[in-house]
């Protein structure tokens, strides 16, 4: 791994790392509090209680990272309340100008995906695999205290695999085979995003125009490939757990992130 | 901010639509330290839970045996305590909506977002245990 220049809070930076940190940086924190708005949607199809507390309790997790992050960006001049603001106001459609939220967490693409309490458990099964190794490389970037904090935001997302593999089980164990073999078909549909969630391969003629720059910086830590290969290796053996495969063939969903890599961040609300 | 039912509310349905999906299982809110000992009402709305294919119906609390209702009391209560912790999570959300984020309210934020974790957690092994014992 290259060794990057490192700053801490209040360090001065170069303006180009600057734009770029708050870049990424407000793309996670906007995206973790839509992304929670979204699961809390998901609470319609809880089936028992404790289904919908477990739930409830991700929603409150997911919004606390928002939180963390929001809070570091203050710290580099960021008007953060007016991004709460627009979120809270607007949770169906907020004005991408004013916020980044990944398009996998609007609620067009969102409520695509979700018609029963199934597609609840595997996308926790599915994709949260993929946050957990996208979002995993930022405990080594190169600004320290977003680094930290995602040591701290690494270890819930862990927690949200495990809500996965355990709600996915207890579909099987109410609905038997009939649904364990209902579940194995709804797998491509969130592979597909999971395999897009950290973007584009690092070489060829399809590859982000702003990884280099990320990587360069050592705010993006690993190549794709890198996550890829994590992805599937905690995909497969969460998958497992639950006496599920993985599909074959899957190609890779990047519309449904698309943003993160944009040179166009929100400006009107920092 | 808009208040229902005793609650102050973001200006969206988000939560009280989430809390109407609890209230499904028994939840409902209490003001100022109010308690509830309507076991056998919250164990209707409660016990599907404990059903399986072997034991399809789970029965009335009146019925169940002393220790069986001693579990269900501890499994209830702890419902109870993770619904006044959600309230907890909820007010800081609308605290930090209305007076903006700053880092003493993000931590204090944590702090009632662990205990609401930690009471759900407690639930579910509550569930566990009782289901054990409902089993035999």
């Amino acid at each position: 791994m290259p060794d990057w220049k490192t700053y801490d809070k209040g360090d001065p930076m170069p303006e180009d790392y600057r734009k770029c940190l708050i870049h990424l940086m407000t793309f996670q924190a906007d995206s973790e509090y839509a992304g929670a708005q979204r699961v809390a949607e998901n609470m319609r199809f809880a089936p028992r209680p404790e289904e919908a507390y477990r739930l409830s309790k991700k929603v409150m997790e997911e919004m606390g990272h928002g939180y963390y992050v929001w809070a570091l960006l203050q710290d580099l001049g960021v008007d953060v309340d007016a991004r709460l603001q627009e979120l809270v106001q607007h949770p169906d459609n907020p004005d991408p100008k004013k916020v980044n939220v990944i398009n996998g967490f609007r609620k067009e693409n969102w409520s695509q995906w979700f018609e029963c309490w199934e597609d609840v458990a595997l996308f926790s099964t599915v994709v949260t695999p993929a946050a957990v190794a996208f979002l995993g490389q930022y405990r080594e970037c190169s600004y320290k205290p977003w680094a930290r904090v995602n040591v701290r935001i690494h270890k819930e997302e862990h927690g949200h695999l495990a809500f996965g593999v355990w709600a996915s089980k207890r579909c099987i164990e109410f609905g038997g085979e009939e649904t364990r073999a209902f579940m194995q078909t709804r797998i491509p549909k969130f592979m597909r995003v999971g395999l897009g969630f950290y973007g584009r391969p690092s070489t060829g003629g399809g590859k982000s125009a702003m990884f280099d720059k990320y990587y360069e910086y050592g705010i993006k830590v690993k190549k794709p490939e890198e996550l890829q290969a994590e992805y599937l290796e905690l995909l497969e053996s969460r998958l497992a757990e639950v006496g599920l495969k993985v599909p074959a063939d899957i190609e890779a969903d990047y519309d449904m992130r698309m943003g993160y890599e944009a040179d166009e961040p929100a400006t009107a609300a920092q | 901010m808009m208040r229902e039912e005793g609650v102050v509310e973001l200006p969206n349905r988000l939560f009280a639509d989430g809390r109407s999906i609890l209230a499904r299982f028994g939840y409902r809110h209490l003001e100022n330290g109010a308690d509830r000992d309507d076991w056998a009402a919250m164990w209707d709305l409660l016990r599907p839970d404990f059903a399986t294919a072997e034991q399809p119906e789970i029965a009335p609390y009146d019925t169940l045996s002393e220790e069986a209702q001693s579990l269900a009391r501890a499994y209830m209560r702890i419902r109870l305590a993770a619904d006044r912790n959600l309230e907890a999570c909820e007010r800081l959300h609308v605290q930090l909506y209305a007076d903006g984020i700053d880092k003493g309210r993000v931590e204090d934020y944590a702090v009632v977002r662990d205990a609401y974790e930690d009471s759900v957690e407690a639930f579910g092994a509550a569930r566990e245990k009782l289901a054990a014992r409902l089993s035999l």
